[in-house]
């Protein structure tokens, strides 16, 4: 038997996908180790081979892969727990980083602070030398002055060093010298150089994520080492690779490198199981939805691919690497109901996170959460919270209701903890339906695949709000990104920068620029152990039309760059500004601009099996469990529904809602509105009652 | 019948409300292509309801954000029973409460079963307007017609049909072509909102909306009330001064206001405000009630919902001749920048009745724009300053003032250009862009820190265009706290010789090589310096924003220039050397 598992470290819980070669899988959840998260890495790798019965070492050298995912970055940032980090610049910016662009973000409270830079003043030091805005030197670099701010910050302590110049994305000369420099007086600090982590136009953009990696390069490096080191006194000889927020994997070594990548990659395995899980049924159009704890994570996916950004924010800080567009916002089990000022309910955005927890966990919670609400109108069964591990109060749920909510509003418990219900729920919507439009589309054509702890419980209610037909909720929802990761390619982005109209790009700069980045990502892929023939390539243009602000990232295919097809590269950004903003100038003529070229250089690694289930008919009795009282939002009144183990149901099998369907980590509430169908993979997907036909044809087809 | 309230329904559809206009604002920035819009986002997008009233906004920047409501009353009056399904009214005329003249509304009447339920509006910037220069800064208007094309309300579309004519005449007096189609952009903006409202409308009936409408309006209007209930009863006043009308050297215009709390209700009166300037520096009502509400906002829970019921118990009387609400036909195109000395007289009013909740004062605004051709590729460019006319906020009770945030009326809604991009887009080299030190008042709480500008203009013949304020008196402190910095920009020719432009400034033929400065300056510091923890004054020394020299001279802080360590005997010494003071 040969192994691959998935590790996704979350705030509260670590979760494990262990996949066998015969098709068979297992998930995990093991309490996370904030403090080294390794801990309960380790732990969840121990409790997987004693489940299958295998001494450590036995097991681990059968485990071909482990993929893994870590907050350690994000964390480091959001606790400014990084690493002691000096900034070089060129003379007259050093306050960039800090003014973040001179922005507020809320606009009315003056009582709102700028975030604390990661690198204090005294410690963004300036340095002579000057390139303009096409690369030509206007003022030699003093080298002697790099020296000393070397000096300064060897003496000051410092363990990470950035450095970012003006213009450098059209000359990294400076650069270079600078960090040879830098690297002579500290050998052991952390170096982070703008043109490696970055080379695209945008001073802002590219120093805030040079220090973003410098700040978070000596985190990475010593935990992924000893991570490393653990798992090869425990016998592991084979591949560890580690997520990305771009929804690829990484070998540690490059992750070292570039540590960056790894941040807000905590979400990121989400939308590439979204991928896979719509595509089982043929949709190749999804948006994923992930409900947890504190937060609720939304992406868009076209065509099998998730939506990208590159002005992505950890901490309102810039981080421009290319990412998976995935939106957060406050809502999740643990999401606090309260009454303003004007006596208007309100859901989140604070929570109650795991300690104290709702008030149902008994911890000592006191304020009434979403998962209180979720319990007292029957959603959730009190014996049966994680598997029946965790048993919840029903009573403190009820009190807390009560007392901060029913009472302020004048009405009874059920009306108000309803009412919590429906708040969070259109809160939701409202947030993917704001994701959806900024893309342009319509978020009504998208199946909703669902995930996280809470994520089901309220996700018919949320498709009712958008008008969306159809849901799946993977059999694996509880640990969904753990999940994508294993689904993941190798996948490493490059960008340069080439400014110029479009029509007078020069052929050999063009090929040349590609070249380098195509030379570059080979080389790194060919390290990560992928054979030459199984690397993909994957080019893009960011174009605009001259004056323009934005730019659009267009595709363009790797003939019509060979061929330098200039005609052919600019067709395509039309139709795609249309489709984004609503008008091309094609007619007009308006030239196009280009400012930045893509590549995307993809190694494909070997997916799990999934073990297809036979057809074992409509029937799903041999699931029933018992019946429950549960509220029916749009109906508003309790009903006896049945409820049903969803680790039985099987392929085929449908269940009329309402109903309610639980696994050990999620409950599922089909909505009078919806049935059930049991996909050949074990996933449910739910729809309208109008669209049986159709789905029923998707999935036995 | 408040009976039949759902007030769970209340809660979800303000939720949907908001949800609405903020897709009609990202439709709005996707579909526009003035960078003044879909950049700079100089643009307000709203829901009304059948009577013109405020059902919820998303505003970007604030100084337009009470500038949709007025216009929308004013537009259901003026046709009464001639609005009619797929009609679509422009506006912008400021002697009919439009704000600005390069501000063009669009407004959209929404039915349902052919009943008037509702408006969806939205009003951008427009790259130009008509009159006697692009863009319509104009320092030489004495009236209106100098400034923009006046159109008061006029139907578009009738019935679904374009006014061909119409939209012709309108059009033909404009320069530009992309605002004819910004226009439109505005108008697609409306048609979302129309349809999300009907949605809502659809799913409920129109009665049910009507009721949890108005409940919702009451629960704003309560959480206002509960605000204003919080301010001691009183009658409290302030003023601030106007420099320079842009033709008069020397010239200066008086704010007052006074200001009545009682109890719930809060009336502001500008009765006693000097009379209009004969120039472009003159407000409209609706500018300038936009900067009162908007600086009051500031002082209350941040998080209520923008709609009627939040302005209800707002009370606010300027007279017509003042310079805050200027008599026809006189020329307006300076009135949004009055804001900041609207929101001084404010604050230093009320501060004595609420001094936890006004600010120190902010810097106020100085602008430049230069515009020439790039001799790089021999087409125009036209570059607004932002980056440079960023200066600092007034710190608050407890929390030191935003360091390079900008004027109050945008509140730190406008992005700088991106260095690169500026030198792209730009014949110019940035030579420094840096926090200015020593330019934030000190105060126990400091103020915003201001920056420093300075660029070389890369292109002959350029024209460079102040507007502004800020040269005369710097932001005030507050209950001890020291002022701020004053605002400069100040040319220097490459034959050495230096101009120190005026605040209303239209300078031609600035040559290449030129270098352009600018100080924007910092804001009002707040509470005794002295009361600011030393370390935290050694901190910032080391950090190179206040010199040696003003630690120990205004924070009364002795720091050693070697270890930035305080020097404890020394600081006491400096401490004890004069009482605290108190304002």
């Amino acid at each position: 038997m040969k192994y691959k598992i998935g590790i996704d470290v979350g705030g509260t819980f670590t979760d494990f996908l262990l996949t066998r070669s015969d098709g068979h899988f297992s998930t995990y959840k093991v309490l996370s180790t904030p403090k080294d998260p390794s801990i309960a890495t380790m732990q969840g790798i121990a409790e997987m081979a004693q489940d299958e019965g295998m001494p450590l070492k036995a097991f681990l050298g059968a485990v071909e892969v482990i993929v893994h995912g870590t907050t350690v970055t994000t964390n480091a940032v959001l606790t400014y727990r990084g690493a002691k980090t000096g900034l070089v610049t060129t003379d007259g910016v050093r306050d960039a980083l800090e003014m973040r662009r001179g922005i507020r973000e809320e606009q009315y409270n003056n009582r709102y602070t700028n975030v604390e830079p990661l690198v204090p003043r005294y410690l963004r030091l300036p340095v002579t030398g000057r390139l303009d805005y096409a690369g030509s030197e206007r003022a030699p670099l003093e080298e002697e002055e790099v020296r000393r701010r070397a000096e300064f910050f060897k003496q000051q302590g410092v363990q990470a060093v950035a450095v970012c110049f003006m213009n450098s994305f059209a000359n990294r000369d400076h650069e270079d010298r600078a960090a040879r420099i830098i690297r002579e007086v500290l050998p052991d600090a952390y170096l982070s150089v703008s043109t490696d982590v970055l080379p695209a136009i945008r001073f802002y953009d590219r120093v805030s994520t040079t220090v973003l990696n410098a700040y978070v390069g000596p985190t990475l490096k010593r935990y992924l080492e000893s991570l490393l080191k653990k798992l090869e006194e425990a016998g592991f000889p084979n591949v560890l690779l580690i997520m990305q927020s771009n929804g690829g994997v990484i070998s540690p070594k490059i992750a070292m490198e570039h540590a960056a990548t790894t941040l807000l990659s905590g979400p990121a395995g989400g939308p590439v199981a979204g991928v896979v899980y719509a595509g089982i049924q043929e949709y190749r159009d999804c948006i994923t939805m992930d409900m947890g704890g504190t937060s609720f994570d939304c992406a868009l996916i076209k065509d099998a691919r998730p939506f990208t950004t590159s002005v992505g924010e950890i901490n309102r800080l810039r981080l421009a690497l290319p990412m998976l567009n995935v939106v957060t916002i406050g809502a999740g089990g643990g999401s606090i109901g309260w009454i303003d000022e004007g006596g208007l309910l309100r859901m989140g955005p604070q929570s109650a996170s795991s300690d104290p927890g709702p008030a149902c966990y008994g911890l000592g919670g006191e304020e009434p959460a979403c998962t209180d609400a979720d319990l007292i109108l029957g959603y959730l069964d009190p014996n049966y919270f994680a598997g029946g591990r965790m048993p919840l109060y029903p009573d403190r749920a009820k009190k807390a209701v009560e007392e901060k909510i029913a009472k302020r509003m004048g009405y009874d418990l059920y009306e108000a903890a309803a009412g919590m219900y429906k708040v969070i729920n259109v809160n939701m919507a409202a947030a993917v339906r704001e994701v959806a439009v900024k893309h342009g589309q319509d978020p009504r054509d998208f199946p909703l695949v669902v995930a996280g702890g809470a994520g089901p419980n309220h996700a018919c209610m949320i498709a009712l709000e958008l008008e969306n037909p159809v849901l799946i909720v993977p059999r694996e929802s509880s640990i969904f990104c753990a999940a994508g990761m294993l689904m993941s390619d190798l996948k490493h982005n490059f960008v340069r920068t080439y400014a110029v109209l479009l029509q007078n790009a020069d052929p050999q700069v063009f090929g040349r620029l590609f070249d380098e980045m195509k030379r570059e990502g080979k080389q790194l892929i060919l390290s990560e152990g992928i054979k030459e023939s199984d690397i993909e390539y994957r080019y893009s243009l960011d174009l605009r039309y001259v004056k323009q602000y934005h730019e659009v990232e267009v595709f363009v295919t790797a003939q019509e760059v060979d061929r330098f097809d200039i005609d052919a590269m600019a067709k395509r950004f039309h139709p795609a500004h249309n489709a984004l903003y609503g008008y091309s100038l094609e007619d007009q003529g308006t030239p196009v601009e280009l400012i930045n070229m893509r590549l995307v250089c993809i190694g494909a690694t070997e997916k799990p099996r999934f073990q297809e289930q036979k057809y074992a008919g409509e029937d799903p009795s041999h699931a029933y469990k018992n019946q429950r009282k549960v509220y029916m939002p749009n109906q508003r009144e309790f009903r006896d529904i049945p409820v049903f183990d969803g680790l039985a149901l099987q392929f085929g099998n449908r269940i009329e809602g309402p109903a309610i369907v639980e696994q050990v980590n999620t409950t599922t509430f089909v909505a009078p509105e919806f049935n059930v169908f049991t996909d050949r993979y074990g996933s449910f997907t739910m729809y309208l009652k109008d669209r049986e036909d159709e789905v029923q044809r998707r999935i036995l087809s | 019948m408040t009976s039949e309230i759902d007030k769970v329904l209340v809660s979800i559809l303000q939720r949907r409300l908001k949800s609405i206009t903020e897709e009609m604002s990202i439709a709005l920035t996707m579909t526009t292509r003035s960078p003044i819009l879909c950049e700079a986002k100089d643009f307000v997008t709203g829901l009304y309801d059948a009577k013109g009233k405020m059902l919820e906004q998303t505003e970007n920047l604030p100084i337009l954000s009470f500038s949709l409501g007025p216009v929308c009353e004013y537009i259901v009056d003026y046709f009464g029973d001639e609005i009619y399904p797929g009609d679509v009214i422009f506006h912008n005329d400021v002697f009919s409460m439009g704000n600005q003249n390069n501000d063009v509304a669009a407004y959209k009447p929404i039915f349902f079963e052919e009943v008037l339920v509702g408006w969806a509006a939205c009003k951008g910037h427009q790259a130009d307007i008509g009159g006697a220069v692009q863009g319509g800064y104009n320092p030489n208007a004495t009236e209106v017609w100098q400034e923009a094309l006046r159109i008061p309300p006029v139907k578009v579309f009738e019935k679904g049909r374009l006014r061909k004519d119409v939209w012709d005449l309108i059009f033909a007096n404009i320069r530009l072509d992309i605002v004819p189609e910004d226009m439109r952009a505005e108008i697609g903006s409306c048609v979302v909102g129309e349809r999300g409202l009907l949605k809502i409308i659809e799913r409920y009936g129109r009665e049910a909306f009507e009721a949890h409408k108005e409940y919702l309006f009451d629960s704003t209007e309560k959480m206002m009330r509960a605000e204003i209930r919080t301010i001691p009863n009183g009658v409290y006043c302030g003023e601030s001064t106007c420099y320079f009308d842009g033709k008069n050297p020397g010239s200066q215009y008086t704010i007052r206001v006074k200001i009545t709390v009682e109890d719930e209700e809060i009336t502001f009166d500008y009765s006693k405000t000097d009379a209009q300037t004969t120039g472009f520096v003159n407000g409209t009502y609706t500018s300038s009630a936009s900067a009162t509400t908007l600086t009051f906002l500031q002082m209350v829970n941040p998080n209520m919902p923008h709609n009627d019921g939040m302005i209800r118990p707002l009370h606010i009387t300027i007279p017509v001749g003042t310079i805050l609400n200027a008599a026809y036909p006189a020329a307006t195109t300076y009135g949004n920048h009055l804001c900041p000395n609207n929101a001084d007289v404010i604050m230093r009013a009320l501060g004595p009745a609420i001094p936890d909740r006004v600010t120190a004062e902010w810097n106020e605004l100085l602008c430049s724009l230069t515009t020439g051709t790039d001799p790089r590729k021999g087409t125009p460019y036209v570059d607004i300053g932002f980056m440079g006319l960023k200066g600092g906020s007034g710190a608050i009770h407890g929390v030191d003032g935003y360091d390079h945030i900008g004027m109050i009326d945008a509140s730190g809604g406008v992005l700088d250009q991106d260095y690169e991009m500026f030198e792209q887009q730009t014949p110019h080299l940035l030579v420094k862009h840096e926090y200015w030190h020593d330019s934030a008042g000190p105060g126990r709480w400091r103020g915003g820190l201001g920056v420093e500008t300075e660029f070389i203009i890369g292109s002959d013949k350029t024209k460079v265009v102040t507007f502004g304020d800020g040269d005369v008196e710097a932001a005030r402190g507050a209950m001890g706290g020291m002022e701020g910095t004053l605002n400069k920009i100040e040319l220097t020719y490459p034959d050495g010789r230096e101009y120190l432009c005026t605040t209303k400034d239209l300078v031609e033929n600035v040559p290449k090589g030129t270098v352009y400065f600018q100080q924007a300056g910092g804001g009002g510091g707040y509470g005794d310096p002295f009361l600011r923890p030393k370390v935290k004054v050694a901190e910032e020394v080391r950090n190179g924003i206040v010199s040696l020299e003003a630690a120990r001279r205004d924070y009364g802080v002795a720091v050693d220039p070697e270890t930035f360590a305080v020097i404890e005997d020394e600081t006491q010494r400096l401490r004890s050397s004069r009482p605290i003071r108190e304002n």
